[in-house]
């Protein structure tokens, strides 16, 4: 049998993003369950509705824990949607690694936001590379786009959410 | 233009293996030709951000405000870090320069600080002002009717497409009703076409394409195209795939069940699709296409777009503000970039020829000539550096001249000076005094045997001849500085007597004019020689004739005289005695008489035949100790004290002679204290003179100063007996040792003899 514990370290503070991050080892695989939460804004939606492409961009990284944290997988999924003002349909998309996995159409501005934000069981890697009761944490980094600053920083529009877990085999 | 740069000219000294170093390399800011490729490109990026910046409304606000943005931020805050830096860095080196007092560094912070003023200030305004353009401009954009005008379009073009897609949905789903109970499986299709095509016919819908379901091995049933009816006015090049698709959706039970197919110019097919059900169960798929003309559907899309375009712009309104400020913000940070550079590199290039020329200046000040400053431009300052150099070239010949003078002034000098010292060094060893008086008739030099003959300090040096020679045995010497000129142009020697330490002193003065090149009077020398000597030598010589004619002229009678008077007292022996005894009375005191004159005229022909010493070296003290041994015991109230220095040599002397003279001096000493007293006789060595000194001195009564000279004439006596030829014949000695006697009172009291002889 395979267990693993988790703790989700970030808590959300109302109106900023957060992400929520929900790390599983089973069935020998790593797989991570993760949700952004208050990253739908007004002007998301605004952005979304002016028939902008707008894309969530995830960087998923798993890292042994330690002064040094070494990374064991990563994996990068990306979320686009597009509204057509003509159709009023959505057209969304995920890719990971750069691969199109998924492609639909929508009218239901929920199911973009849940297919923008939330995101169920992305394998990340084999259990075999970890080592038994080592101290682990799967890291998210989002970033949004288009942005919608006066000035470009490269770390603005950035959230990050991790959660740490014991290997135990 | 380019900076001046200081260089020496001196020559270096090639070595063999090392090579030539090459021309001084240019730095960036000094070479035309990197400045204007740097300013070519500073152009050129202005050009690329102008086009850029007019082209912006080709671009994608999505482009722009990812890519444009990143690329102008990233540029921006690169050209404020560096533009801070390089204000900060000449802030820095100005202050550091006034610190450190350099030339010009106030002048250059006042010139930076000017034209950085003269930028800043009006490029900062136009930033102001211009981002406030911008803004407003932009927040213009989006104005209320604009946005409602856009909308509204957008919603017309948008309830056009849904309602097209609704009437091809509700024939669809009419459609798949009808055809519920028909026979999809038959292969005769006719009564199926004949149910769909009064909706063709009668424009409902432009095409209707009907499908059965085909069960399939695998889990999910698959579809058969039955029959496909399209209106003729259905433009060319649509595809089946659109409708199949929509067809196999539907009958997985998507709620998609719409789709729009764009045929591009020619128009839009709105597919619409219905699942046909017999007792619930789907036994085929009616597919409803409604055709929007090309026409009809490029003015949707144009008003779609455009209300995209312009939601799009105003969602990206906060980094579309940006980019435009971003542009401006590159042209100004440009712009004060060059401004600062240009003002920095004007100033430099303002002070660096004069920079140059200071310290230049400041070499030749400190004397190397050789400094010379390397023209580098032919404007005014190439001139100046030019008409520098040339100054500096003039200076240098002119120092190498006065240095060549120099030198032959120095040696000429030098010369002159060993001139002087050797005539200096002469006049101080030369017996004669020598006093030179100058045309003022000042005195200007002395020497040490003048100042001796003469008695007087050297301090006399400065003043008046006459007043200087003031004193009354020197007045003849004033009157003899004063003559001269007026007597013959010979300069004759006048002897001049004077008294001085009691002692007759008798000099022979010679003046004799100085006449410079011009004949004009350049002053007097006066020459003094001491003839004393030579005068006494010749008192001495005329005595010594005096006493040989005496001793000859008398001693020839004294015999017979003698031999008369003894003849008489013979004849007169028989006579009576009355007689007899007037005879021997007088024969006695005749022939007594003639001894005494005898013995007199011997003591003269001695003195008148005294023989040349004949010098050995001699112990003097043993010979003084043996010579004051014959006084032991012979005066017992005469105590007689012999002192001998240590390290006294063996002197050169006539041991007879010198016997002789010590007796003298002792038997007059005694004779002197009248036997009573005590007597020092005492060596001395003056070893800086090379003299020996033996000193008598008693405690007798004295001799009075105006007779001590006299005391070595022949004939002077202040004995009740005597010739007076003992201290003559004394004096004579010591002069034929090649030394000298004197005479002077003893301390507390008494006489006191010193003669010197030379070792």
């Amino acid at each position: 049998m395979v267990a693993a514990a988790f703790v989700a370290s970030v808590q959300a503070a109302d109106g900023v993003p957060d992400i929520t991050v929900m790390p599983i080892a089973r069935d020998g695989q790593v797989v991570v369950s993760f949700e952004m939460s208050d990253a739908f804004t007004p002007d998301v939606r605004d952005a979304i509705q002016s028939g902008l492409p707008t894309t969530f961009s995830y960087d998923l990284e798993l890292r042994r824990a330690g002064l040094l944290a070494r990374t064991v997988a990563s994996v990068a999924i990306s979320a686009t949607v597009r509204f057509d003002n003509l159709t009023r349909r959505y057209q969304m998309a995920r890719s990971v690694d750069g691969r199109l996995e998924d492609a639909r159409p929508t009218e239901d501005l929920a199911a973009v936001r849940a297919w923008m934000t939330r995101f169920e069981r992305i394998p990340l890697s084999e259990t075999a590379s970890l080592e038994t009761n080592g101290e682990y944490f799967v890291r998210v980094r989002a970033r949004t786009r288009p942005h919608n600053t006066w000035f470009f920083w490269p770390w603005s529009g950035t959230t990050l959410g991790q959660a740490k877990f014991t290997f135990i085999q | 233009m380019s900076p001046a740069t200081v260089t020496s000219i001196t020559p270096r000294r090639a070595t063999g293996s090392t090579p030539a170093p090459g021309p001084p390399r240019r730095p960036f800011r000094d070479n035309p030709r990197l400045i204007l490729a740097g300013i070519a490109a500073l152009l050129v990026v202005l050009a690329a951000l102008l086009v850029i910046a007019s082209g912006t409304s080709r671009f994608s606000p999505d482009f722009l405000s990812e890519f444009v943005l990143y690329g102008l931020s990233a540029a921006d805050l690169t050209m404020l870090v560096a533009l801070v830096f390089v204000l900060l860095r000449n802030i820095v080196k100005l202050l550091v320069e006034r610190r450190k007092a350099l030339p010009f560094a106030r002048f250059r912070s006042k010139l930076v600080a000017l034209l950085l003023a003269m930028t800043l200030v009006p490029t900062v305004l136009v930033l102001i002002v211009g981002s406030e353009l911008i803004r407003t401009n932009i927040d213009r954009w989006f104005n209320a009717p604009m946005a409602d005008i856009l909308t509204s379009a957008n919603q017309i073009a948008g309830d056009y497409y849904h309602e097209q897609q609704m009437v091809a949905s509700d024939h669809a789903n009419r459609l798949a009703r009808t055809l519920a109970n028909a026979d999809l499986t038959s292969s005769d299709v006719r009564l199926v076409r004949d149910r769909l095509a009064p909706d063709v016919t009668l424009q409902r819908v432009q095409m209707v394409g009907v499908y059965r379901v085909v069960p399939s091995s695998g889990s999910l049933p698959s579809l058969e195209p039955v029959v496909d009816v399209a209106a003729p006015s259905l433009p060319p090049g649509h595809s089946r795939a659109a409708v199949d698709r929509l067809a196999a959706q539907a009958l997985a039970g998507s709620a998609e069940t719409r789709s729009i197919e764009t045929l591009g110019p020619s128009g839009d097919l709105l597919h619409a699709a219905a699942i046909i059900r017999r007792d619930q169960k789907p036994v085929g798929v009616v597919v409803a296409t409604a055709y929007l003309t090309g026409e009809m559907a490029a003015r949707a899309r144009r008003m779609t777009k455009a209300f995209e375009d312009y939601n799009q712009l105003r969602v990206l309104k906060r980094p579309l503000t940006g980019l435009y400020l971003s542009f401006f913000l590159m042209v100004t940070l440009l712009i004060l970039f060059g401004a600062i550079w240009m003002g920095s590199y004007l100033a430099k290039r303002i002070t660096q020829p004069a920079l140059a020329l200071s310290a230049a200046a400041r070499e030749i000040g400190a004397g190397r000539l050789d400094q010379r400053v390397e023209p580098q431009s032919n404007d005014e300052f190439g001139s100046l550096v030019e008409a520098f150099n040339a100054m500096a070239s003039e200076l240098a010949a002119s120092r190498r001249k006065v240095d060549r003078g120099t030198i032959q002034l120095e040696r000429k000098h030098l010369e002159v000076e060993g001139r002087r010292r050797y005539i200096e060094t002469i006049l101080e060893r030369i017996t004669a005094g020598v006093v030179s008086v100058d045309a003022s008739g000042a005195i200007t030099t002395i020497n040490g045997a003048g100042s001796r003959l003469l008695g007087l300090d050297r301090s006399i040096v400065g003043q008046a001849a006459l007043q200087a020679f003031d004193r009354a045995d020197l007045q003849p010497l004033g009157a003899l500085i004063a003559g001269v000129g007026r007597g013959p142009a010979q300069p004759t020697a006048h002897e001049i007597a004077m008294v001085r330490d009691g002692q007759e002193l008798h000099l022979a003065a010679v003046a004799t004019a100085l006449v410079g090149d011009s004949g004009a009077p350049e002053g007097v020398v006066l020459v003094l020689d001491d003839v004393t000597p030579l005068i006494r030598a010749q008192k001495v010589a005329a005595w010594r004739e005096v006493a040989r004619r005496l001793a000859h002229e008398i001693k020839n009678p004294l015999t017979p005289i003698q031999l008369s008077a003894e003849r008489l007292r013979r004849h007169f022996a028989g006579a009576p005695p009355q007689a007899r005894a007037l005879v021997d009375e007088c024969s006695q005191t005749i022939i007594g008489e003639v001894e005494s004159l005898k013995g007199l005229v011997d003591e003269f022909s001695q003195f008148a035949r005294m023989p040349s010493p004949r010098t050995v070296p001699t112990d003097l003290g043993r010979l003084i100790a043996d010579t004051l041994a014959l006084y032991h015991g012979i005066f017992t109230d005469v105590r007689i004290e012999h002192r001998v220095a240590p390290g006294v040599p063996m002197v050169r002397l006539d041991g007879e002679q010198i016997r002789r003279v010590i007796i003298n001096l002792v038997d007059n000493a005694i004779e002197a204290m009248e036997r009573r007293g005590e007597i020092v006789v005492e060596t001395q060595l003056d070893a800086a003179n090379t003299v020996v000194r033996v000193v008598v001195a008693d405690d007798g009564p004295g001799i009075p100063p105006a007779e001590r000279e006299k005391l070595f004439l022949p004939y002077y006596s202040t004995k009740r007996r005597g010739s007076g030829l003992g201290l003559a014949i004394v004096r004579r000695i010591i002069a034929e040792h090649g030394g000298s006697i004197e005479v002077g009172g003893n301390t507390p009291r008494g006489t006191r003899f010193t003669i010197e002889l030379p070792c």
